[in-house]
């Protein structure tokens, strides 16, 4: 049997007048794109610290491949990639210079990768951390995370900040990183708009909008991707109609604004 | 903003400055019984002792009226600093208000409660005014507590005087940074704010010497400060000088509330086009990231060689003092038993190794304590975590940062070093090379005691981590000096940290200090390892 992506058994950390986490028992398999979803102070931040080793668990324990993540930690650490809930503050530091740190600590990272994620979110990494909008702080976390292709992605509210093409640009990322293997152990604080984040993950489905019970989406070829990340969720009702003019209007020149800009 | 909200922010501010303020005026008041002489021959000879002094450095402080008397050797002795002092905190308060809240996202939320800019900004200034108020009363209740121990007094009105004077000069700096920071980018607000302020008190203290600047200082505050020394016998309280320190206080003030009101909240007033910019994709190319200590040294570069320089310049400066201070103060009779404490053998070297480096160890203590402030921010704003989450264990953490601050430490005392060393020869001080080095070195070991111990506390106290530390170094520093003043007895100057350090500069290095700090540094650094592996990160 295949060892898990990551376990935890009977993890608890007890801050004390009833908060904290307590007995928490996971498995992870490889490959599994697992959300962790619960309201603010439900213990997910926690769980991820746990497991990350920052914060040491009261009791119990978590596994990470097989390795014990506090006596352990360096080991875990060389397979995983990790956002954290609050990008960390670098100050006056620029972005190339936040990278080439923890690239270098790290070791073996290609900056063709790094080059690619920052293409792909479209991040200068020659400001300065502070001059970063909170949506480019959180790019930068997120290219930290990936730069090394880790075998585990443990991401803590990933597309907090990130407009709505960036957060499909992400989960496009990574549905990639899955499909080369990684395991993605993301958290979400709220559970209410998971269909529409799996539908924002499906592939071919854009302009996803939720208003209040009423989700609608523009879906691009077949209807499968839709339907398979609708699965689990109660649809009372599904209406589809062609694109209006003005729709194909719109979405032609959101893919001539994609192109390389001419000189 | 609240009133109270904004006395609030600047609270810590208050209380430092205050308590600093109150021990400066009562140790500076309770010293001059301890040195003046009894006798009025013995005063006589003091004040002139005193006056031939302040004539070496008139280029930085006004000369004293009646040095003789307590009240005209508190105003120069106390007051006269009082003026750097208050500026600097005017400075720092006016930026973090002006601009640092910003950065903070504290003023937009403030805004977004419907507050008008200008209220949001005069508040502030209120804020500080108050404060104010608060440090210059307590700083004269301790010339007071001084004075009346001795069974003399200071009139009331003199005392007012010299509190609304100082008061008035820490608002027109306040105001005059706030100014200076509407039209500044916020990265470069604060050194805007520090060349301007170090450019009015220049201009003022260097007209003294240099008759072709005395036309432009009425242009500088620090003058209208001068003018009125009320606590000396004779000393005046120039009306016109206050008012005029109060009336562009408040001039500046509503220049800056009405610049706060045009400007886009954290940019400044007027924003200077960003020139085209190519878009990086890749990271930086620096091999230092790919050393361990290297990088840490690089990404502090610019601190370390502020500390470098300034360390340097500094030594440089108390030698070429070194003559001008000692003559003087020989011709006292009643500070040979002090100069006899620490006088071995020759005069310049023994004043340089007791004055020079008993200075130079607060501050490399300051420089170990600056780090250890890095260290407690790191884990509060995450880049603790950060680090963490790479292949990188937490005793790794702790050694990198032990060793940077070695090195660190390393660079500023010897380039201090040899900063000194140069111009002693240059000033035919004759000093033994081998303990000029000795001296030096012996300062690094000095900054890991304190990098140790704010190692341990880092783990235990972080977010009062450099309160204590700082305290220690001061309270340390003034056991030092003060102790064969005051006669203390002998187990007081145990309690020093600067203690174990010696006077190696003119007795050789005291080997039981060296070791003690060693086994201080190696044991603080252990157990800090420990809690290291122990602790929350973040917690």
């Amino acid at each position: 049997m295949a060892v898990a992506a990551l376990s935890t058994s009977r993890l608890t950390k007890d801050y004390g007048g009833g908060h904290g986490l307590f007995d928490l028992d996971l498995v992870i398999h490889p490959q599994q794109v697992f959300g962790y979803l619960g309201p603010n102070g439900a213990g997910k931040t926690t769980t991820i610290r746990c497991v990350m080793g920052m914060i040491r668990p009261t009791s119990g324990s978590a596994h990470v491949f097989g390795i014990d993540c506090m006596r352990d930690a360096v080991e875990v650490k060389k397979r995983v990639g990790y956002l954290p809930g609050d990008i960390p503050q670098f100050g006056g530091m620029t972005g190339k210079e936040i990278v080439a740190y923890f690239g270098r600590m790290r070791g073996g990272v290609d900056p063709k990768r790094v080059s690619g994620l920052c293409d792909r979110f479209d991040l200068d990494l020659g400001r300065r951390f502070r001059e970063y909008s909170s949506g480019n702080k959180q790019k930068l976390g997120i290219v930290l995370a990936f730069m090394h292709a880790p075998d585990l992605l443990i991401l803590d509210e990933p597309t907090s900040g990130l407009d709505p093409l960036n957060q499909q640009e992400f989960y496009r990322l990574l549905r990639e990183e899955r499909d080369s293997g990684a395991t993605v152990f993301l958290s979400f604080a709220d559970g209410s708009d998971i269909p529409e984040k799996a539908m924002r993950r499906a592939e071919g489905v854009t302009d996803v909008n939720v208003d209040d019970r009423i989700v609608t989406c523009t879906v691009h070829g077949s209807f499968a991707p839709l339907l398979d990340a609708l699965h689990g969720a109660e649809v009372t009702n599904l209406v589809s109609r062609e694109p209006s003019l003005e729709e194909m209007f719109l979405e032609y020149y959101r893919e001539r604004s994609e192109l390389p800009l001419l000189p | 903003m609240s009133f109270l909200y904004s006395l609030r922010l600047t609270r810590w501010g208050i209380a430092g400055f205050s308590a600093l303020a109150f021990a400066l005026t009562l140790l500076q008041s309770i010293g001059f019984y301890q040195i003046v002489g009894h006798t009025p021959a013995e005063r006589a000879a003091f004040g002139r002792s005193m006056a031939q002094l302040a004539a070496q450095f008139t280029v930085l402080i006004a000369a004293p009226i009646r040095p003789d008397t307590v009240g005209g050797y508190v105003q120069w002795r106390a007051y006269s600093f009082f003026a750097i002092l208050f500026a600097i905190w005017a400075l720092v308060s006016a930026y973090g208000a002006a601009r640092g809240d910003e950065e903070r996202g504290l003023v937009e939320q403030v805004l977004a409660t419907g507050t008008a800019r200008t209220d949001a900004l005069v508040t502030r200034v209120l804020g500080f005014a108050a404060g104010c108020v608060v440090a210059v009363t307590v700083a004269a209740l301790g010339v007071e507590a001084g004075v009346s121990g001795a069974h003399e007094s200071i009139g009331i009105d003199s005392l007012a005087g010299v509190s609304v004077n100082l008061l008035g000069l820490a608002l027109c700096c306040y105001a005059l940074t706030m100014l200076v920071c509407q039209f500044a980018a916020s990265r470069y607000a604060t050194a805007a704010s520090a060349i301007v302020l170090l450019g009015l008190f220049l201009l003022n203290s260097l007209s003294r010497q240099l008759d072709q600047l005395s036309a432009w200082r009425w242009l500088s505050p620090f003058r209208y400060y001068d003018l009125s020394q009320p606590l000396a016998p004779g000393g005046t309280f120039d009306v016109r000088g206050v008012e005029a320190l109060f009336g562009s206080a408040a001039v500046m003030t509503v220049v800056a509330a009405v610049a706060f009101s045009y400007r886009d909240v954290g940019s400044p007033l007027v924003r200077i086009p960003v020139a085209p910019h190519h878009v990086l994709r890749e990271p930086d190319r620096n091999p230092v990231w790919r050393v361990p200590v290297l990088r840490g040294l690089y990404e502090r570069r610019a601190g370390l060689a502020v500390w470098t320089i300034g360390v340097a310049l500094l030594g440089v400066l108390m030698v070429i003092l070194t003559k001008n201070i000692v003559e003087p103060l020989l011709g006292l009779a009643q500070l040979r038993p002090y100069f006899n404490l620490f006088i071995t053998s020759g005069i310049y070297p023994s004043f340089l190794g007791f004055i020079w480096f008993g200075f130079a160890q607060l501050l490399i203590a300051g420089y170990a304590i600056a780090q250890v402030a890095r260290w407690s921010a790191e884990d509060t704003d995450g880049r603790l975590e950060a680090v963490l989450s790479n292949p990188i264990s937490r005793r790794g953490v702790l050694i990198e940062r032990a060793t940077v601050v070695m090195i660190g430490a390393l660079v500023v005392a010897a380039a201090s070093g040899v900063a000194v060393g140069i111009e002693s020869h240059a000033q035919s001080i004759d000093l033994n090379q081998g303990r000029l080095i000795s001296a030096s070195l012996l300062l690094v070991p000095m900054a890991m005691f304190f990098a140790a111990i704010g190692a341990l506390l880092v783990s235990l106290l972080p977010r009062a981590t450099v309160g204590l530390l700082g305290g220690f170094a001061f309270v340390s520093y003034f056991i030092v000096q003060l102790a064969p003043i005051f006669h203390w007895p002998s187990w007081t100057q145990d309690l020093s940290a600067f203690h174990l350090y010696g006077q190696p500069l003119s007795s050789g290095v005291d080997i039981t200090g060296l070791v003690i700090m060693l086994i201080v540094a190696a044991v603080g650094f252990a157990v800090s390892a420990l809690l290291m592996e122990r602790r929350d990160v973040g917690a």
